[in-house]
């Protein structure tokens, strides 16, 4: 090879994203004006040869030489064709690598002295080694090729000698960059090109492996099911082998034969087979298997059509009545009403009642006591504190974990769909933006739409018509108004010491003492101990504190005989110190004497009834009324109201007029600390007021109660007999009453009518009258005169 | 050139040839004959003068050149399929030609060999 040939003259040919390679054939499609004509001078030549040289920047159009890198590839153009004017397709042969020395010429297109550019031969130790661990790397690699290499090409391979050779013809079948490429082409030596084809296989092997890897990986995934399923299958085929039956189909039978045996409405029996044959065909595996099945057996469990029979008998249930609870006689009354037209109407539907009154008045054993009378299921539920209407509804069931409501919970636990069903607490329903459960209880308590109750879990009409709802409240205010109008409300007032020590005699203490296992004579209680226990011991309106008290005692009394005594233990009133420390309670003494601008007033809570000591004073120089006592609204207007009164009847009262000009008017009620209200201390306020503007005190022995209008009308108020146990346990013995009350005094036990002297009026100058010793001396003197 | 064009390897390259060129290979058919065989050429276009024959051991070896002589100033290229400049081919027969004679006959573009064996002993 002389210098002529190794130096030549050629065309150039920039390409802009690939390098041709030595030995290697090459598709090429040209469309630049510069490239046409390069192609066009190769052509003209016999030998039809130019260089190939990759462009640095792909994005230049019209490269110059400093855009092209400075070696390239000789080719020989094999084939050519135009499809069109400016496009040719061509097919070149790359030959060697040169290197370009002179650009002999621009336009039309590059022209430039290129030099061969040979490797030098190596035949080392190294070479070797390399070029052995390239076909091993490359074998592997297409191993892992997907889709695999042609085996002309394997066989290429191993049989190509020339490590050079090998090298162009691997980096021909890897997608290298062009950057890659180029310094492939550029190496100067064949150990290099080795080592550096050497770098990129084994790249190349590690994103094969990894891929395949992946692969296999998904694959196995898929075989662990097929695996499954089909020893599912298999198992299947086992147990119809054996004659034994699936279990799944097993459970489907089951279901379908409690089905058929149950008396079922047509609706439910409908809905219950249609789910049955949606269950049969879902897999144990799927998601709504396990919910049908769940629905299906309640379904089956509820007692559709199922009662207990009534025991109709009324002098049975009268006796049940009257051996459980003392007195309340309404309630007894109201029950024991139910029962005749039960007998005489079977189809008659359950009232609605509310028990209203304070805790421990017995409220809710007495539901149980119905039930027992009647004969009925009991069932009962708290609904204080519930604030989500699908607790009482239920849950759809597309709601994962869906549940029905504690109503058709409570009558699945009965087991009978007349229970009588107790919901504690109405008034302590809670509400919230989840939805009002007492708009949920307008339909659970409507006789005419609980026919028909649709739970949102079952979705199936449920006949809760037969059920006896017994609601119990300890006040209505909160009871929404809508919800009330639907029950029967049985008031259950507070208890007199009367009531409280035959309840003791009868109920509470043998029922301590059976519990602590003493005989009536090991422990004997004399009156006088049960009633310092319910009125030293105990203030409320009910009957817990006074059952806990007793059965302290009880239990002080067993320690001893557990210790070894024998003789029986009397409970002397003079021993309750020891048994129950010292009582927290003195019996309330009358104040001694009432300063001017002091009245007894009564009032009604939710545990039983208070009395209050009502109190004015004038504020010299300040102006208007100031009240005080967590007073709330409508106390204060009636307070306001009373004012007015007193005022514009300042003259017929003998009061100066200049008193309201020269001072302010404060009234303070007892106990500051809790919350009152109402209007029924209109008539004691304006007492006081009185009492304050004459300098005349108030009769200690007289407490009042009555709303009070500005034109001096005293209107009824409830709770009387609350107000008046309550003015009796505090040594009172005389109360007036709006007279329009006069007809509650009834619900008063024989002993504290008689005991008490009751002053009706209706008007506030009798009030006055009656409660101010020298106001009554002036007004009668206004009259007479 | 947008998308990379694939390199292919040239499963026929000339793996003989010399470096700093590629020789192209006539196409050829070889028959046995009754007392030899007949070597046949596609060499169209190329003059005899131009064509040289070898023959070493049991190879037989033509190379030379074709030249591109249709081409004038003027002249731009629509399509390009004939190959030209220097061609080789060899042609390795299963036996030895050492003593064989040879003839060349040249018709209408087909470069015709007859090998002629030369029976032992003659």
């Amino acid at each position: 090879m002389n210098d002529l040939e190794s130096v030549r003259t050629l065309p150039l040919l920039p390409l802009k994203n690939s390098v041709l390679f030595p030995h290697l054939l090459m598709p090429l499609s040209v469309g630049r004006q510069a490239s046409l004509a390069a192609v066009e001078a190769a052509l003209a030549t016999e030998e039809k040869e130019l260089v190939l040289v990759a462009q640095r920047e792909a994005g230049v159009e019209s490269p110059r030489l400093e855009d092209l890198y400075t070696i390239g590839t000789k080719a020989v153009i094999k084939r050519m064709s135009r499809p069109s004017e400016s496009h040719m397709e061509l097919i070149v042969l790359g030959v060697e690598r040169v290197v370009i020395l002179k650009l002999e010429q621009a336009e039309p297109y590059l022209k430039a002295r290129v030099r061969v550019f040979p490797l030098p031969e190596e035949k080392t130790a190294e070479v070797e080694a390399l070029h052995r661990a390239v076909v091993e790397l490359a074998s592997r690699a297409m191993s892992l090729a997907q889709p695999q290499v042609p085996a002309e090409l394997s066989q290429l391979l191993a049989s190509t000698e020339d490590p050079l050779r090998l090298v162009y013809l691997l980096a021909s079948m890897l997608s290298l960059e062009l950057a890659k490429e180029q310094t492939l082409l550029e190496v100067q030596s064949r150990g290099e090109a080795l080592r550096l084809m050497h770098t990129y296989l084994a790249h190349e092997v590690q994103v094969l492996e990894l891929r395949s890897k992946i692969a296999s990986e998904t694959q196995t995934e898929m075989n662990k099911q097929q695996r499954e399923y089909f020893l599912r299958q298999q198992l299947r085929a086992i147990q119809q082998e054996l004659g034994e039956k699936d279990p799944q189909q097993a459970e489907i039978e089951q279901l379908r034969e409690r089905l058929a045996k149950l008396d079922l409405p047509e609706e439910v029996r409908k809905e219950a087979e249609r789910e049955l044959s949606r269950l049969e065909k879902l897999p144990p595996a799927a998601p709504d298997h396990q919910v049908i099945r769940t629905y299906l057996e309640f379904v089956v469990e509820l007692p559709w059509r199922k009662g207990t029979e009534d025991r109709l008998e009324i002098a049975r249930a009268r006796q049940i009545l009257d051996e459980d609870h003392f007195d309340l006689k309404d309630v007894k009354e109201r029950i024991l009403e139910q029962l005749g037209v039960l007998k005489l109407n079977p189809q008659a539907k359950a009232p609605i009642l509310c028990f209203v009154g304070p805790p421990g008045v017995g409220k809710t054993s007495l539901g149980q006591s119905i039930a027992r009378s009647l004969g009925r299921k009991f069932e009962r539920m708290s609904l204080g504190g519930l604030h989500d209407e699908a607790e009482l509804r239920g849950h759809r069931r597309t709601y994962i974990g869906a549940m029905p409501g504690r109503i058709i919970q409570a009558i699945r636990r009965a087991g009978s769909n007349n229970p009588v069903l107790m919901l504690d607490e109405v008034d302590k329903l809670g509400r919230d933006f989840r939805g009002d459960p007492a708009a949920a209880l307008l339909e659970i308590l409507d006789p005419e739409q609980n026919k028909d109750f649709r739970d949102n879990y079952l979705d199936l009409p449920f006949d809760l018509s037969k059920v006896f709802f017994i609601t119990t409240a300890n006040a209505l205010e909160t009871v929404p108004r809508p919800l009330l109008d639907r029950m029967e409300v049985l008031r259950l007032a507070g208890y007199s010491e009367e009531e409280k020590m035959e309840i003791a005699k009868r109920y509470l203490l043998p029922r301590q003492l059976k519990q602590t296992g003493l005989s009536a004579e090991q422990c004997a209680f004399s009156d006088e101990t049960l009633r310092q226990i319910i009125s030293r011991y105990t203030r409320e309106a009910g009957v817990r504190q006074l059952e806990r008290g007793i059965g302290r005692v009880a239990r002080k009394v067993a320690l001893r005989f557990a210790e070894g005594n024998t003789t029986p233990v009397p409970v002397r009133a003079e021993d309750l110190a020891d048994y129950l420390g010292p009582a927290p309670f003195l019996p309330e003494e009358l104040r001694k004497e009432l300063p001017p601008g002091v009245a007894i007033g009564m009032a009604w809570t939710e545990t039983g009834g208070e009395v209050l000591y009502v109190e004015a004073t004038m504020l010299p120089g300040a102006r208007g009324l100031t009240i005080t006592g967590q007073v709330g609204d409508v106390m204060q207007e009636s307070a306001k109201a009373a004012q007015s009164y007193i005022w514009s009847h300042a003259e017929e009262l003998h009061i100066d007029r200049n008193l309201f000009k020269r001072a302010g008017l404060h009234i303070h009620v007892p106990a500051g600390a809790i919350p009152k209200d109402g209007p029924s201390a209109g008539i004691t306020m304006a007492t006081a007021m009185a009492s304050l503007y004459t300098q005349s005190p108030v009769r200690n022995d007289t407490a009042m109660t009555g709303e009070i209008t500005l034109t001096g009308l005293v209107l009824p108020i409830g709770g009387v007999k609350e107000k008046v146990l309550a003015a009796r346990r505090a040594g009172i013995r005389r109360v007036i009453l709006p007279k329009a009350n006069d007809k509650d005094l009834r619900e008063l036990p024989e002993q504290v009518r008689s005991e008490m002297e009751f002053v009706f009026v209706e008007r506030l100058e009798d009030v006055l009258m009656a409660a101010i010793p020298q106001v009554e001396e002036k007004l009668a003197t206004v009259k007479t005169g | 050139m947008r998308e990379k064009p694939k390199q292919v390897p040239a499963f026929f390259g000339p793996a003989s040839a010399a470096r700093g060129e590629t020789r192209w290979q006539p196409s050829a058919d070889v028959y046995r004959t009754s007392n030899g065989w007949l070597l046949k050429f596609d060499l169209a276009g190329v003059r005899l003068e131009d064509v040289n024959v070898q023959l070493q051991g049991c190879r037989v070896t033509v190379s030379g050149v074709r030249r591109d002589w249709t081409a004038e100033q003027g002249f731009s290229h629509y399509m390009m399929e004939i190959s030209y400049s220097r061609f080789e081919r060899t042609i390795e027969l299963p036996c030895d030609l050492a003593n064989a004679r040879m003839a060349l006959e040249y018709q209408e573009g087909i470069l015709l060999i007859r090998v002629t064996e030369e029976e032992e002993g003659r």
